[in-house]
């Protein structure tokens, strides 16, 4: 940073302790009366800039900080390109069942590029639940939820339901016949809810079938308040998370803090270098699908939500008759409460894992059960039915497109 | 505490007090004036009612006893802010003397059945449910019957109704 040095003829007026003769830094009240200060003086008098990277970059590490600390980073990176790729995916979007699928095949095969923006929002969204999870999972490893944390904690837990929530909404917006039987599904999920079950399905519908309303609700849930509760959340977080410091090791590592500049923001970049090289990589290589318009006619389509909601899907699967409120409500939301509860149920003043380790059991148990459930729903779904031709051979028939109106 | 106080202090609180109620008081409205609304604006679909209304299928000589056949047809409903000619799919089911509509949406969370003629059953391929031709729930997880629609038969045709 560059401090330009005090010279006693700007200032108009000297308080008698100060000793002219010696050249020091100036204070901002004297900088404020340079008479022609560089553009970034100017700036930084007015914004505190460099004060405010300067904490920043000199923000104390203690030793045993390193790659896992790495993962908050890409998920902030991550979300800047979810924004901007978003941002732009709404240019050409419109969200209506006669035009939807038309407007997202014109991204795809005829816009420049369109194909890659769209790649790296669909990517993007799955690497955002795997990052999420890891940090998750490293915060928990780490106990740093404890106090004095407690209430990052959860902002993060609501972080988390958030993230959910973007893949929800999002995935019924390219209104083909995944992304409308996932959410024939997934909504009725809501109707299992005891008493108010079936208002709760209405109102997430816009009405007792999908339709219209339903792709507008979400279409406005995605794109305006949860990018809105996420940016408000986000700021929270990272402002606690400067306020109290990154926790240590678990046991205090020998050796005395470091600045986070260069240190760990050069792991940062690395980590955001294989980042975001794999998310490019997934774009181009393997390009989102498109299939065949919605179609609520037929018998013939098996349903498949998202692969990281599919441990619920299976849960499903093993719950007996009658009982299916127990795998759509009573876990889910006992998992929810037990996570945000977290830093209260865990009660020993230690963050050493084997200190913990009723609520190091829980956890692992939960992490295996989902683990588990998920990839056996990922090897018992077939493979994407070469979605990608059904959408390019489709003709583009202006008429076609109306799947509900034709 | 009073006593330490003099007059003036004590109507400077009250002062304070006062004021700061009002400000809590606009706060409170300014909040319902957006949140009331807001509220009735977005389940307005809730109070929207719906009714039963007749459609012809098909000609009745085009199932025989002992059949089951998928049918589309296509009613004019109202979608939201547009009418539309929505598509369905129910399954006919013709026994002895009378026919069934069997609405093809699973009971469990509403994934479409399958109907496999040769074991006569309606299967689900979302978690496995199983149904008999009738549509009674025989295994998995859904919880009770594939839901009926009434049928008539007028003049050869047979109709069904639906709640649209
Ligand atoms: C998009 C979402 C998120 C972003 C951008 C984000 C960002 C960050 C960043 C930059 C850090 C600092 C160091 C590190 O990366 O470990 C951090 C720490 C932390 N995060 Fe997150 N986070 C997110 C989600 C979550 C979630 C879902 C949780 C928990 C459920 C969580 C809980 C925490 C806690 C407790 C810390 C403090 C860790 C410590 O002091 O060692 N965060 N977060
Ligand atoms: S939806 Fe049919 S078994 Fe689950």
């Amino acid at each position: 940073m560059r401090q330009q040095k005090f010279r006693p003829e700007d200032a108009p007026t000297l308080s008698p302790e100060v000793k002219v003769d010696t050249p020091r830094e100036a204070t901002a009240e004297e900088r404020l009366h340079i008479d022609r200060p560089s553009l970034t003086d100017w700036l930084d008098l007015r914004l505190g800039w460099y004060g405010f990277v300067r904490k920043n970059l000199d923000e104390p590490m203690p030793a045993g900080v390193g790659w896992w600390q790495t993962l908050g980073n890409l998920l902030m990176t991550l979300l800047i390109f979810q924004f901007v790729t978003g941002f732009a995916l709404a240019m050409y979007y419109s969200p209506s069942p006669e035009a939807a699928h038309a407007s997202v095949k014109h991204i795809t095969y005829a816009v420049t590029l369109g194909s890659f923006i769209r790649g790296l929002h669909a990517w993007g969204s799955s690497i955002i639940v795997i990052t999420v999870v890891l940090h998750t999972l490293r915060v928990f490893f780490w106990g740093s939820y404890k106090k004095p944390r407690e209430v990052t904690w959860i902002i993060g837990v609501i972080i988390f339901q958030v993230v959910l929530g973007f893949s929800f909404t999002g995935y019924l917006l390219p209104w083909d016949q995944r992304a409308y039987w996932a959410t024939v599904v997934g909504t009725r999920i809501a109707a299992t809810v005891p008493l108010i079950g079936h208002g709760l399905l209405v109102f997430i519908r816009g009405g007792e079938e999908v339709g219209a309303l339903t792709l507008t609700r979400f279409f406005s849930f995605h794109v305006m308040l949860l990018p809105a509760t996420l940016l408000v959340f986000k700021f929270l977080h990272l402002y606690l998370v400067r306020r109290h410091h990154i926790a240590g090791p678990v046991e205090p590592a020998k050796g005395a803090p470091v600045p986070f500049y260069p240190n760990q923001l050069f792991k940062d970049a690395i980590v955001l270098l294989f980042g975001v090289g794999l998310l490019i990589f997934l774009a181009i290589g393997f390009p989102p699908a498109l299939e065949a318009i919605a179609n609520p006619t037929g018998t013939d389509f098996s349903p498949r939500p998202e692969w990281y909601f599919l441990g619920l899907y299976e849960l499903l699967k093993i719950m007996p008759s009658g009982w299916e409120v127990v795998a759509t409500v009573i876990i889910p939301t006992g998992i929810t409460i037990g996570m945000f509860a977290l830093p209260w149920l865990d009660r020993s003043k230690s963050r050493h894992p084997g200190k913990r380790q009723w609520v190091m059991m829980m956890g692992m148990f939960i992490i295996l059960l989902i683990g588990l459930m998920t990839l056996k729903g990922i090897l018992e779904t077939p493979p994407e039915h070469k979605a990608t031709q059904v959408a390019e051979n489709t003709q583009f028939h202006p008429v076609e497109t109306a799947a509900l109106t034709e | 505490m009073t006593n330490d106080l003099s007059t003036n202090d004590s109507i400077e609180i009250s002062r304070r007090k006062m004021m700061g109620l009002v400000v809590g008081v606009i706060n409170l409205g300014l909040i319902g004036s957006i949140v009331g609304p807001m509220v009735g604006f977005a389940t307005a679909p809730l109070t929207v009612k719906r009714k039963q209304r007749w459609v012809e299928l098909m000609d009745e000589s085009m199932i025989q006893p002992g059949e089951v056949k998928e049918v589309n047809y296509s009613m004019r409903v109202v979608d939201g802010y547009h009418e539309i000619e929505q598509k369905y799919t129910v399954y006919l089911r013709r026994g002895e003397e009378d026919v069934i509509c069997i609405d093809p949406a699973c009971t469990h969370l509403g994934c479409r059945v399958k109907f496999q003629s040769e074991q006569h059953r309606f299967v689900c391929p979302c978690h496995g449910g199983v149904f008999d031709d009738q549509g009674n729930n025989k295994s998995g997880p859904p919880p009770k019957p594939l839901e009926r629609h009434p049928v008539k038969i007028e003049a050869g045709k047979i109709w069904i109704s639906r709640e649209v």
